[in-house]
C-alpha cells in the first residue's frame, strides 16, 4: 500500500474507532474488521467429517454443515459485521487451501503447532481436547509406553498425527496415517493396526457405536488445542482474538462446548442400534442402523456424479477428436504438441492432476475454480488424453477409400471428417469409449478429494456422523453399479440404432 | 484446343524410389470415352489417380481445361467437384443411404436445396435402374448394384468427366454386365469418360480412343478399331493375344 493511501487508511480507521467506541463496543470490531479486509463476506474453509466440530446434518436429507466450530464462527461473524460462506475439502487441504487464497480462515478443530505456524497465523486456542489410544476392548493400552512395536492409526496431517510422531521418538512405534476417522476406526476393527491415537471427544462417540472397542486418555503431556488458522499477516487475527476472549469471558464458549458435545453424545445414544455386541469375525453389517435421511443425502450425490461424469465425457470427447487431428496431422509441430500432451496427460497420477489444478489455478491466474469446475477441467483433459488415441485409431482404421471417394466429389477436409469420417470412426470405437465412460464415472469419486460432495463422499459423510462404516459405502458401491449398468445399456441401444445401417 | 477437358504435359509419378509413371503426355477431349489398357502394374490406374490429384505427380504438368491442376495456389475441391470418379471398390458411404450417398455432395459442397437434391437424386437411381433402392443402406446391395449408385453418386455433382478405375474388377461376372450397361449409355448421352478397364469386348465397342501403357509409357494411344487389329508395338501384341485368347 502506498504511505498516502496508508495515512488516508489511518485516518478513516481513527474516525471510525471514535464513533465505534462511542456508539456500541462491538462495533468496534466491526468497522476494523471490515475495513481491514475490504469485504462484507467471509470464507471459512472446514472439513466436515469431524463431529462434533463440524459434520453435515443430513436431516431431511439437508446438505448443512454444522457444530461447534461452525456456531462459534457464526458467532464472530455476526459480531463482527461480517456475512460467513463455509467451504469444505478434505483436512490435509485446508492449509493449501487457504494460501491458494480460496477462504478467509480455517475452523477444523485445528491445533497451532509450530510447523503449521510457519505457513499460517493463528488465533488463540480456544478449546483444548485431549487425545486418547483407541483400541479393541481388552487389549488394555493405557498410555504411550504400552504403544511400544504396535501399529498405531492416527488421522493424516490431524494433531494426534503430530502427537504420534512425538511419541515415536520415545517409544518404537509404526505410525499409519489414514484419511479419515471412520477409516482409522475400521482399521482397528480389521487387526490391520492395533491401537489408534483420536481426540476424546472423537473417541467417544465412536466407541459408543463400536461396542468392541475401548479408550483410554491419554495423560496430558502434549497439548492438543484447537485454534483458528488465517492466512499469514492477515488482518483479521486480532478481531477474532477480541470476539473469542470475550466468548471465553462470557462462558458462552464453554457452554457451546457442552452443549455439543454432550449433544454428540445424547444424539448416539438415542439411536438404539448398537446394543448388542458384535459377533466375533462378522462385519456386523445393519442397514437398519441408516435412516431414511441418510439414504436420501448420499441419493443427492447421484445428480453430482452424472453431472460430472457426462459433462467430462462431452468436453473430454471434443477435446480427443481435436487431438486426434492434431495427431494425424501432417504438420510435424502439431503431430508434437499432441503427443506431448498425451504422454503428460497419461504419464502422471489423475489425482496429483486434481491437486494442482485445484490449489494452482487460483495462484496462477488470480481468479477462483469451484472444486466442480476443477474436476471437469481436470477430467475433460485428462480423459481428452486417452480417448484421443482411441479416435486416432478409430479414424485411421476407417478405409482409405472413403476419404478418395469423398475428396473426388470436391469435399473439403473439414466437412469429410464431420460427416464421412468421424461418424464411422466412433461408430467402431463407441465400445472403447462406454468403457472410458465407466471408468470416468467411477474415478469421479477422486473429486471428493477436493470437496465436491458427490455419489462416495456423501455416503462417506453419512459414515462419519453416524460413525458407522460398511453400510454406507456399500449403498454407494450399489448406487455406483446402478448407474454403470443403466450407462452399459443406454449404450448399446445406441449401438445397435447405430448398426442399422450394417 | 478448347474441347480439352483434361491435359498432361510429361507427368512422372514416383512411389520412393520405384517410377511408376515416366513423362505421360496426352489429352481428353470433350465427349471422348477413352479405354485405358495395359498390363498389371503398368501405371494406368495411377495415371488415372494422378487424373484428379488422388496422387501428387512428382513432375510435370496437368491441366483441367486451362487450369494448372499442379499449380499449389489451386482449390482442388472445386476442380475434383467437376471430375468424378468411381472406385474398383465403389467406396460407398456406409452410414448413409442409397439416396443420401446421391445427394450428400450436393447438398453440402454445392449447397443445392435439399429438395431439388433429393429429386435429381432419384432421377439419377432411376437412370441407373436402382431407384426401389433410395432408402436402403448400401450394405443391402449387391456388388453391382453397388457400383451403379457410385456412378450414380459421382453424376449427381454434374461433372465434366468420370474417371472410371476397374469399375467391374471386383464384381461377380453375372453383375459386370449390368454396369457396362450403364456405362455405355452414359457414353452414348455424350459424357467425357476415362476408364481403366480388363472388359476388353467393352473397350473395342464403346471407346472411341485406346490409351496403351506399357511400364509406365504410353506406347499406343489409337482409335479402337486400329489398336485391336494392327496393335503397333510387340507388348501391345501380346498383351492382346494373352486377353483375347
Amino acid at each position: 500500500m502506498h504511505d498516502r493511501k496508508k495515512r488516508l487508511f489511518l485516518t478513516l480507521l481513527a474516525i471510525a474507532m471514535a464513533i465505534g467506541v462511542i456508539v456500541h463496543p462491538f462495533n468496534l470490531f466491526r468497522v476494523n474488521a471490515q475495513s481491514a479486509v475490504g469485504k462484507e463476506e467471509l470464507v471459512m474453509i472446514t472439513s466436515p467429517d469431524y463431529p462434533p466440530y463440524e459434520f453435515y446434518d443430513t436431516t431431511g436429507g439437508e446438505r448443512k454443515i454444522v457444530g461447534f466450530d461452525v456456531d462459534i464462527a457464526n458467532t464472530i461473524a455476526r459480531e463482527l459485521g461480517f456475512k460467513l460462506k463455509i467451504q469444505e475439502s478434505d483436512f490435509n487441504g485446508l492449509i493449501p487451501g487457504l494460501q491458494a487464497g480460496r477462504a478467509d480462515f480455517v475452523m477444523a478443530g485445528m491445533t497451532p503447532t509450530p510447523e503449521r505456524k510457519k505457513n499460517v497465523d493463528f488465533s488463540i486456542v480456544y478449546y483444548e481436547a485431549k487425545d486418547t489410544i483407541v483400541a479393541i476392548k481388552g487389549s488394555n493400552l493405557k498410555k504411550p509406553a504400552d504403544l511400544k512395536g504396535k501399529n498405531v492409526g492416527v488421522q493424516l496431517g490431524s494433531i494426534q498425527d503430530q502427537n504420534a510422531k512425538a511419541i515415536a521418538k520415545k517409544v518404537p512405534i509404526q505410525i499409519k496415517q489414514l484419511n479419515k476417522v471412520p477409516d482409522i476406526i475400521q482399521e482397528i476393527r480389521a487387526k490391520r493396526i492395533e491401537a489408534a491415537i483420536i481426540e476424546d471427544t472423537i473417541a467417544q462417540g465412536f466407541i459408543q457405536s463400536n461396542p468392541d472397542l475401548e479408550y483410554a486418555i491419554i495423560p496430558s503431556e502434549e497439548q492438543s488445542g484447537s485454534a483458528i488458522a488465517f492466512p499469514k499477516g492477515s488482518k483479521l487475527a486480532e478481531p477474532f482474538n477480541k470476539v473469542l476472549y470475550r466468548m471465553k469471558g462470557s462462558n458462552e464458549l464453554e457452554t457451546l462446548a457442552k452443549q455439543w458435545f454432550s449433544k454428540n453424545t445424547t444424539a448416539l445414544a438415542a439411536q438404539k442400534a448398537p446394543a448388542e455386541t458384535p459377533k466375533k469375525g462378522g462385519l456386523n453389517i445393519n442397514f437398519g442402523r441408516l435412516s431414511l435421511d441418510d439414504y436420501l443425502f448420499i441419493l443427492k450425490g447421484i445428480p453430482t456424479t452424472l453431472l460430472f461424469t457426462l459433462s467430462s465425457v462431452f468436453l473430454g470427447l471434443i477435446a480427443a477428436t481435436g487431438l486426434s487431428l492434431l495427431k494425424i496431422s501432417r504438420f510435424r509441430p502439431l503431430q508434437w504438441i499432441a503427443n506431448a500432451y498425451t504422454s503428460v496427460f497419461r504419464g502422471t497420477p489423475l489425482l496429483l492432476q486434481l491437486s494442482l489444478i485445484y490449489y494452482a489455478i487460483p495462484q496462477l491466474f488470480g481468479f477462483d475454480i469451484t472444486p466442480l469446475q476443477a474436476g471437469v477441467t481436470t477430467f475433460t483433459l485428462n480423459s481428452g488424453a486417452y480417448m484421443s488415441e482411441t479416435i486416432r485409431a478409430g479414424i485411421q482404421a476407417v478405409d482409405k477409400g472413403q476419404s478418395e471417394a469423398s475428396m473426388s466429389l470436391g469435399v473439403p477436409y473439414p466437412m469429410m471428417m464431420m460427416d464421412v469420417i468421424l461418424p464411422q470412426a466412433l461408430k467402431n470405437i463407441l465400445p472403447a469409449l462406454v468403457n472410458e465412460t465407466v471408468s470416468l464415472l467411477k474415478d469421479s469419486s477422486l473429486v471428493s478429494t477436493v470437496g465436491v460432495v458427490e455419489t462416495l463422499r456423501a455416503s462417506q459423510i453419512v459414515g462419519a456422523n453416524k460413525y458407522i462404516y460398511f453400510e454406507p459405502l456399500l449403498t454407494a458401491g450399489l448406487l455406483y453399479y446402478l448407474m454403470v449398468m443403466g450407462l452399459t445399456s443406454a449404450a448399446s441401444t445406441l449401438e445397435r440404432r447405430l448398426k442399422r445401417s450394417e | 484446343m478448347n474441347d480439352v477437358v483434361l491435359r498432361t504435359e510429361s507427368l512422372y509419378k514416383s512411389f520412393g524410389s520405384l517410377e511408376v509413371l515416366k513423362g505421360i503426355s496426352t489429352e481428353l477431349r470433350k465427349g471422348e470415352v477413352v479405354a485405358v489398357l495395359g498390363p498389371s502394374g503398368c501405371g494406368k490406374s495411377t495415371l488415372l489417380r494422378c487424373m484428379n490429384l488422388l496422387e501428387k505427380p512428382t513432375k510435370g504438368r496437368l491441366y483441367f481445361g486451362d487450369q494448372d491442376m499442379t499449380d499449389p495456389k489451386i482449390n482442388i475441391s472445386k476442380i475434383r467437384q467437376k471430375v468424378g470418379m468411381v472406385f474398383q471398390h465403389f467406396h460407398l458411404f456406409p452410414h448413409m443411404t442409397v439416396l443420401e450417398n446421391v445427394t450428400y455432395a450436393p447438398i453440402k459442397v454445392n449447397k443445392v436445396h435439399s429438395s431439388e437434391a433429393k429429386e435429381a437424386g432419384m432421377e439419377l437411381l432411376g437412370k441407373v435402374g436402382l431407384a426401389e433402392k433410395a432408402n436402403v443402406y448400401p450394405s443391402k446391395l449387391s456388388g453391382g448394384q453397388k457400383q451403379r449408385v457410385a456412378i450414380a453418386r459421382a453424376l449427381a455433382m454434374n461433372p465434366e468427366v468420370i474417371l472410371f478405375d476397374e469399375p467391374t474388377s471386383a464384381l461377380d461376372p453375372e453383375m459386370v454386365q449390368e454396369v457396362l450397361e450403364v456405362m455405355k449409355a452414359l457414353a452414348q448421352s455424350g459424357m467425357t469418360m476415362a476408364i481403366v478397364t480388363h472388359e476388353m469386348g467393352f473397350a473395342r465397342d464403346v471407346s472411341d480412343r485406346v490409351w496403351f501403357l506399357n511400364q509406365g509409357i504410353l506406347e499406343e494411344d489409337s482409335p479402337p478399331v486400329e489398336f485391336f487389329s494392327r496393335p503397333k508395338c510387340d507388348r501391345a501384341q501380346q498383351f492382346l493375344e494373352r486377353m483375347l485368347k
